[in-house]
Parts: C-alpha cells; sequence; structure tokens
C-alpha cells in the first residue's frame, strides 16, 4: 500500500456536475453495441437482421483472434447492421423484447471463484463473452487472452470532467465487485492493483493490493496510476478493466450470466437536471436523456468531454463510457475577445490568463477557442501531465516519426487520454492527444 | 457591433477560395480573428477548449510592456530638457516623447507587418501573432534618435532572418526582435553601440552611459565614479527608477520588474529563466568584485546591484530571454540558460573591452546554444528511462 499525491493535472470546472443520486433508468427500446469502438479488431459478424438473440449471446468476432466474442447486452432481435465506409461494421443494433431470455452459464459460489485458478477463469470470460471488458497496456487494446499478465490494474476513482462516482456506483454491487477482483485476481502472477481515493468502501476490498492516490485529473486514469505504482517497460503487459465491469464479471462468475447494468452519468451544461442513472451498456442515448436537456444548439457526448466520442440523441452510449456529456455548440463571435482585459466568468483558462476566474463553474461549449499555431511552450502541457514524460520532445519525434526516439522518450507509457488535458490547454490548440494516438499507431505497426 | 460582423460576413466570400482577392486571404483572416474570436469548432477529443490562445498570450506581453512606453515617452522628453537646459512640465515631456515613439513604432510594424503579411500569403497559413509582440519590443530596445531607414533594414532583417527563413513564429531560433537590435549594432555601430548615450532633439549632443564610465577607466573603484559622475545621475536609486538617458524602454527597471511579476502571475514567462539570470549575474559580480583587487580593470569593481540596474539586463532577461520558442524549453534547461545568461552578461561587460553592455550578446549566444541544453536534459531523462526498462 502507498499514497501518491498527484500535483500536476487540472480538474476542468466545467458546469452541470452530476447529484450524487442514482435513478433508476427505463429500460430501453434499443441497444447497440459499435465494433468499431474497439481498436485493432477485425470483426466477424456471428448474427444478421432480424435473428433473435439472446441476453450474452455473441454477436461477433474477433478475426485475429476468433476465441474474443462479444456478448449481446440485451435479449431481442437484430434490428439493423449499419455500415460505415469500406464496409466496416459501425452499428448492431438489438430490438429489446419485452421479456428478456438470457444466457445462464456455469456459476460458482463465492468461496469457489478463489481457487478457480488463471485458465478456468480465462475460459469462463471468455464463454461469457465478456473478454473484451479487459483492455492492456501498451496500446489500450483487447489482449491477447494466451498472454497473461504481468499485473492488473483497477482504477477506483474517476477523476474525469463530470464523471461517475465510482463509489456511489459500487456501493450496491460491493458482492459482485469483490467476486470479479477474486476472479481476475487470478489471471496474474504479478499483483492486482486497486486505487482509491480514500477510505471508501472500496478500500476494503480483499485479494488486491489497496493504493490511495490523490490529486487533480487525470490522477484516476489508470495510465498514471500505472506510471507512479508499476510502470511499463519492453515486454511488460498489464491488463486493465473499468471498476463497473469487474461487478459485471464478477456477475458473470457468481450468477452465470451477464449483467449488463451500469450507472452512468447525463450531464454537462446543456443538462437540465445533471445526475446518475442506472443504465444499461450500449443504451440508447434518447433512453437516457429523455428530456432532460436545455433548449439550443447542443453537441451529445458519448463519454467525457475529454476524451468522448460525438454523437447524437439516435445515438448509442459507447461499450467503455460511461458518461453522457451535453455540451453548447455555440456560433457567437465575441468582438475583440482577445483585447478584453479583467476577470470574465464566461472565459476560463488555467493559465491565468484572464487574471480571475471568479466563477465556480463555466458553461464550455465546443469552440476550439483560438486558432492553430505553432508550437509555443509555455509549459501548457507540462503543467497538466502528471508523469516523467518530456511531451515536447515526444511531440516532435511522433511528428518526425522516429520510433525510435518515440520508445526512448517513453511512448508505450503513454495513452491519448492522459494527454487529453494537453489538447484541453494548449494554447497553440495542437491536438497533442490525437498525436499521440498516431504515434502509438505507429509504434505498434512496426510491432 | 453585430451590424459590423454583418458587413465583414459579406465581404468574407471575396477573399476566400474563388473569390477575386483570393490571394490576400492571411491577411482578411487576420484581420477577421482580430476583431472577433473564432467560432471555429473542435472536431476530435477533447471536445471542449481552455480559453487561452496565442493571441492572448502575446497580448499579456503587450500589456506588461506599455508602462513601459509611457515611462519611456516621458524620459525621452526628460532627457533631452536635461541636455538642453531648460525646464519643461510632465506633459510637454510626455508630447516630446510620444513624437519621437510614433515614427519608430509605425515604421516597425509597418516593416514588419509587410514581411509577416507576404510569407504568410506565400506559404498560406494564417498571419502569427508572433511578429505582435516583435512590434512591441523593437521600438523599447532602439534609442530615441535612431535613423528609421536603419529601423525598416534592421527590422525586416530581424524578421526575415531571424524569423520567418525557419518557418516562422515558433520555428525561430533567436529572438527577432533582439535579432533586430544586433543587426544594429553590429551594422551602424554609430547609432547604438552603448558607450555614448543618446539623447533625442539636440544634435552632435554626447555623453558617457553608465556603463561605460568605469568601463573607460583604469585602476578606479566603478562605485565612486558613477557617485561623482555629474553630466547624469547615476546613483542606484535613480537608475532603479530610470531617469537615465538609453534605450526607450528600458530604464525604469521598477516597471520591468512589475512586468516580470505580472508574465510570471499569468504563467507566460519561465520565472526559473528570470531567476536563474539574476542569481548567474549576481554570483558572476561577486566572483569579479572578489578579482578586482588583483586589476586595474575598473569593471571588476562595479558591484552586483549596480550590475542589476545598469544597462539593459533587467529587460533583457525578463522580456527577451524567456520568450518561449529561442529559450530553452525544459524546466532544468531554463535554469541553465538563465544562469548562463547572466554569467555571461558579466562576463562581456567586465572582461570584454569592446562592448560595455553585454546583455544582447549574452542572450543570442545562449539562444544559439538552447537546443544544445535542452538535448542534454532530453538525454538525461532517456538514459533514466533506459535503466529502467533494463531492470
Amino acid at each position: 500500500m502507498s499514497r501518491i499525491r498527484i500535483k500536476k493535472g487540472y480538474n476542468i470546472r466545467i458546469a452541470g456536475l452530476p447529484a450524487d443520486e442514482i435513478i433508476a433508468g427505463k429500460i430501453p427500446s434499443r441497444i447497440s453495441i459499435q465494433p468499431n469502438t474497439f481498436k485493432s479488431i477485425k470483426p466477424k459478424l456471428l448474427v444478421k437482421e432480424g435473428d433473435s438473440v439472446q441476453l450474452g449471446a455473441a454477436l461477433f468476432f474477433d478475426k485475429n483472434n476468433p476465441t474474443i466474442k462479444w456478448a449481446s447486452p440485451g435479449a431481442g432481435t437484430i434490428k439493423s447492421i449499419q455500415y460505415g465506409p469500406r464496409r466496416v461494421i459501425d452499428n448492431i443494433i438489438i430490438e429489446i423484447d419485452r421479456e428478456e431470455e438470457k444466457i445462464i452459464g456455469q456459476s460458482y459460489d463465492s468461496e469457489a471463484i478463489h481457487s478457480l485458478g488463471a485458465d478456468v477463469v480465462k475460459n469462463r470470460i471468455i464463454d461469457g463473452n465478456l473478454f473484451p471488458m479487459i483492455r492492456q497496456r501498451p496500446f489500450n487494446k483487447i489482449p491477447n487472452p494466451d498472454r497473461l499478465p504481468d499485473a492488473i490494474f483497477i482504477s477506483g476513482l474517476n477523476t474525469a470532467p463530470l464523471a461517475v462516482n465510482l463509489e456511489l456506483a459500487l456501493l450496491e454491487r460491493l458482492e459482485s465487485f469483490q467476486a470479479g477482483i477474486d476472479a481476475l485476481s487470478q489471471l496474474t502472477k504479478g499483483k492486482t492493483y486497486l486505487t482509491v481515493p480514500n477510505e471508501t468502501v472500496l478500500s476494503h476490498i480483499n485479494n488486491c493490493e489497496i493504493n490511495y492516490i490523490s490529486g487533480p485529473h487525470p490522477a484516476g486514469n489508470v495510465g498514471i496510476q500505472i506510471h507512479h505504482i508499476s510502470p511499463l517497460k519492453p515486454e511488460k503487459i498489464i491488463w486493465t478493466i473499468d471498476a463497473q465491469h469487474v461487478a459485471t464479471i464478477g456477475d458473470l462468475f457468481l450468477t452465470g450470466s451477464y449483467n449488463p447494468e451500469i450507472v452512468v452519468t447525463v450531464a454537462g451544461p446543456m443538462v437540465k437536471a445533471p445526475t446518475h442513472i442506472k443504465a444499461r451498456i450500449g443504451s440508447s442515448i434518447n433512453t437516457l436523456i429523455h428530456d432532460n436537456f436545455k433548449d439550443g444548439q447542443s453537441r451529445i457526448i458519448s463519454g467525457n468531454v475529454l476524451t468522448g466520442v460525438q454523437s447524437s440523441r439516435d445515438g448509442f452510449i459507447g461499450f467503455y463510457d460511461s458518461a453522457i456529456t451535453i455540451i453548447p455548440e455555440s456560433d457567437e463571435r465575441e468582438f475583440l475577445g482577445w483585447l478584453k482585459p479583467g476577470s470574465s466568468t464566461t472565459r476560463y483558462s488555467l493559465t491565468n490568463a484572464y487574471f480571475k476566474n471568479g466563477a465556480q463553474s463555466f458553461p464550455f461549449d465546443s469552440s476550439i477557442n483560438g486558432g492553430v499555431r505553432a508550437l509555443v511552450p509555455i509549459d501548457a502541457w507540462e503543467n497538466v501531465l502528471p508523469m516523467d514524460i518530456m511531451p515536447i520532445a515526444l511531440f516532435r519525434s511522433i511528428i518526425a516519426k522516429d520510433i525510435e526516439e518515440m520508445e526512448q522518450l517513453g511512448i508505450i507509457e503513454c495513452d491519448p487520454e492522459d494527454f487529453a488535458l494537453c489538447s484541453f490547454a494548449c494554447p497553440s490548440k495542437i491536438e497533442l492527444s490525437a498525436i499521440i494516438r498516431s504515434g502509438l499507431d505507429m509504434v505498434e505497426a512496426e510491432g | 457591433m453585430k451590424a459590423l460582423r454583418n458587413v465583414m460576413d459579406k465581404m468574407a466570400p471575396v477573399f476566400e477560395e474563388g473569390g477575386a482577392l483570393e490571394k490576400l486571404y492571411p491577411l482578411w483572416e487576420a484581420v477577421d480573428v482580430g476583431m472577433y474570436n473564432t467560432n471555429k469548432k473542435t472536431n476530435q477529443a477533447p471536445h471542449i477548449r481552455d480559453s487561452v490562445d496565442i493571441k492572448r498570450v502575446m497580448i499579456l506581453v503587450v500589456f506588461a510592456l506599455l508602462p513601459l512606453y509611457i515611462f519611456g515617452a516621458i524620459n525621452i522628453g526628460v532627457q533631452s530638457s536635461i541636455a538642453q537646459n531648460i525646464t519643461r512640465t510632465w506633459n510637454e515631456n510626455l508630447w516630446i516623447g510620444i513624437n519621437t515613439i510614433i515614427p519608430i513604432f509605425l515604421v516597425t510594424f509597418i516593416t514588419g507587418g509587410f514581411w509577416e503579411v507576404l510569407f504568410a500569403s506565400v506559404r498560406k497559413h494564417d498571419v502569427n501573432e508572433g511578429f505582435f509582440v516583435t512590434g512591441f519590443l523593437i521600438p523599447l530596445i532602439v534609442p530615441p534618435t535612431i535613423p528609421l531607414w536603419q529601423l525598416v533594414i534592421a527590422t525586416s532583417f530581424g524578421v526575415v532572418i531571424g524569423k520567418e527563413i525557419f518557418g516562422g513564429t515558433g520555428y525561430n531560433i533567436f529572438n527577432p526582435a533582439l535579432t533586430t537590435r544586433a543587426f544594429i549594432f553590429f551594422a551602424y555601430p554609430g547609432a547604438i553601440s552603448g558607450d555614448k548615450v543618446w539623447v533625442s532633439g539636440v544634435d552632435g549632443y554626447s555623453g558617457a552611459t553608465g556603463l561605460s564610465i568605469p568601463a573607460s577607466v583604469e585602476g578606479g573603484n566603478a562605485k565612486q565614479l558613477l557617485d561623482s559622475f555629474s553630466q547624469f545621475d547615476f546613483s542606484w536609486w535613480n537608475m532603479f527608477i530610470g531617469w537615465i538617458p538609453g534605450s526607450i524602454g528600458e530604464t525604469s527597471k521598477i516597471l520591468i520588474l512589475l512586468g516580470a511579476g505580472f508574465l510570471i502571475l499569468t504563467k507566460v514567462a519561465s520565472w526559473r529563466i528570470m531567476v536563474g539570470g539574476v542569481l548567474g549575474l549576481v554570483a558572476t559580480a561577486w566572483l569579479t568584485n572578489g578579482l578586482a583587487s588583483y586589476s586595474n580593470n575598473t569593471m571588476l569593481s562595479l558591484p552586483a546591484e549596480y550590475h542589476l540596474v545598469m544597462g539593459g539586463f533587467l529587460f533583457g532577461i525578463v522580456f527577451m530571454a524567456t520568450d518561449p520558442v529561442s529559450a530553452s524549453q525544459t524546466n532544468k534547461g531554463r535554469w541553465i540558460y538563465g544562469i548562463l545568461i547572466g554569467v555571461m552578461t558579466i562576463i562581456i561587460r567586465s572582461i570584454n573591452p569592446a562592448y560595455p553592455e553585454g546583455t544582447m550578446l549574452a542572450i543570442l549566444f545562449l539562444n544559439a546554444f538552447s537546443p544544445l541544453i535542452d538535448y542534454y536534459i532530453i538525454k538525461g531523462n532517456i538514459n533514466k528511462r533506459m535503466a529502467r526498462y533494463a531492470k
């Protein structure tokens, strides 16, 4: 156990903080799974339009790794399969039956889980079609199940803007969460790490090493925690699982079936009553937001404002996402805004460029707030990156496509989500997060 | 302001692709986003962005410089009154100063702006804000008597050779404003050599600058020489306040310190460079003071606190050395870079017999070395990581 204090970083003061209560959401009429959410897989369908599927049934598999299949988060009829350019499968949409049938497989009592062994645990997760819940670092992709990890990391705090309060979300699922940890911890010969912010219900979970981490975002990002607790190096593989997915895996072992329940936030400046909702993985966004949004042009994001994907009312919440954020899309152009001195309640910066940021929260909109320029290094990136990584040097090596130097500068320890705040803070409006992604893609392609 | 916006929206198609004046699009774009904040939107995560942009960063530096312009204008009048031995009111002094500064300012901006827009049009990118700060800096670091034609040539040199040939703002190796000054310094030493004072409106007037007094005497005590100098008041306190002849903006040390505080508070300039520079200067000055009794070089005896308030050091370390692009870009590197500027300044001032002032050369020298400093800092980071990977 150790205590880690993260100093660099920032909690963006965006308006529309979700209330600390969970509302039971309606069962959506439609749910979806989006195969293009998953990096570096080749999806091959196991169902076609019109088929009826049970909850937990396999919908598609990865051609590169045929044992890995994706579970249907609901029972019903395959309503439609949407394709994007070059026949990429965008969306598998399922219309939910009133009476849902689910696949019930092997279950274990909570004591038996402790002694299953790595192979049984792994195969049960794969058979339950839930293996895609596990992702590996480096590259943040679904791991090869044949190479067991050197450690497992689970973050018990989510510091992203308007994110789910995990303590609240897991309060009623602690038994499942413990079962999930018991099962997953057998997958590695190394340690299973759970990071928590302070003494919470999660700090009494067994079968894992508890570490305390505090500080501003991105302290809750698992990549930052790995960097400070058990840093990556070549040949080292770490598996990570979202805390709520750990409970889902726990349920799979305890009940033998897929429990697609997840607590999500519906929040942001354009939400009337921001709150937590007990929802379902892959739920339609319309069901989640209903009429809980304000008038005006807005952008609906599946995920948080830093890493999410733009969606719409007709869209669906992403597989790994636990937030729907709605922000204004503003077209207004302020006269001589760059010259305006003094404090302001609508303009916000984590430099002190506006002298005083008096307001508690700001209605951030989708404006890029400036022009794209060459890098002017005033430490905007360094101040929000709590890693022993030199972002400017790394940025230049990626632009120069110098893979060897990227590796020397530690790119395998990086993930775009950890650099999202850098993109946010950059006065030159450089998309550092996307550039890190392209660097990682180059390194991954190189092998 | 809605009406103006509507007019501008109507004009926009003329400059956009296919319009009659599409070649001037960068100029139009500069005016457009200069008048109104951009309405460009994010098209990928993160979906929201900080309000700060390069325009805002640049205007903050200009805010920090404005008091120096006002003081500089008054001081031009004051010095010219002293030289002519007449008394004028504050307003008259200010008026004389404004009349001197405005032509310098306009010539600098027209010259620099011309090159900026030309390069932006040819390269088809937006007009950078970079010249905005450079343009505000150049008038402050030239003497009020600078011939305007020299300023045109020097500004062109500073912008084109100092910046544009490397790719524009963000890619330059040297600080373009200092490159401009260095050009005048070497090409027209009669106008800006640093050992004679420049006072506006008085032909043929001459006197010694503070730094050249001890530099021109052998075997003396620098402090006594300055205190007993009668033509100007070179007491420490007066040099700190700034009522001495010099380049337009560098004389008032107290206003420069206020500007420094402002830049540090707004996180635009690196405090490490400023503190490092002062530490380097003070430490080296103490060293030369210790050596003073073994030499008849009077400059060696100049106390550190005098070095701080004399010449362009404070202005240079606060506004020139901290240019984020040409300075060191790592935090450890910034310490080294700042300290070495302080050290080099004293070495040039005290030991080099040719130039009484060394700040400009010290900064340009370290500009050239900052990539090397960063190279070793980055190498250190890599070595540390490689050692961990090998474990």
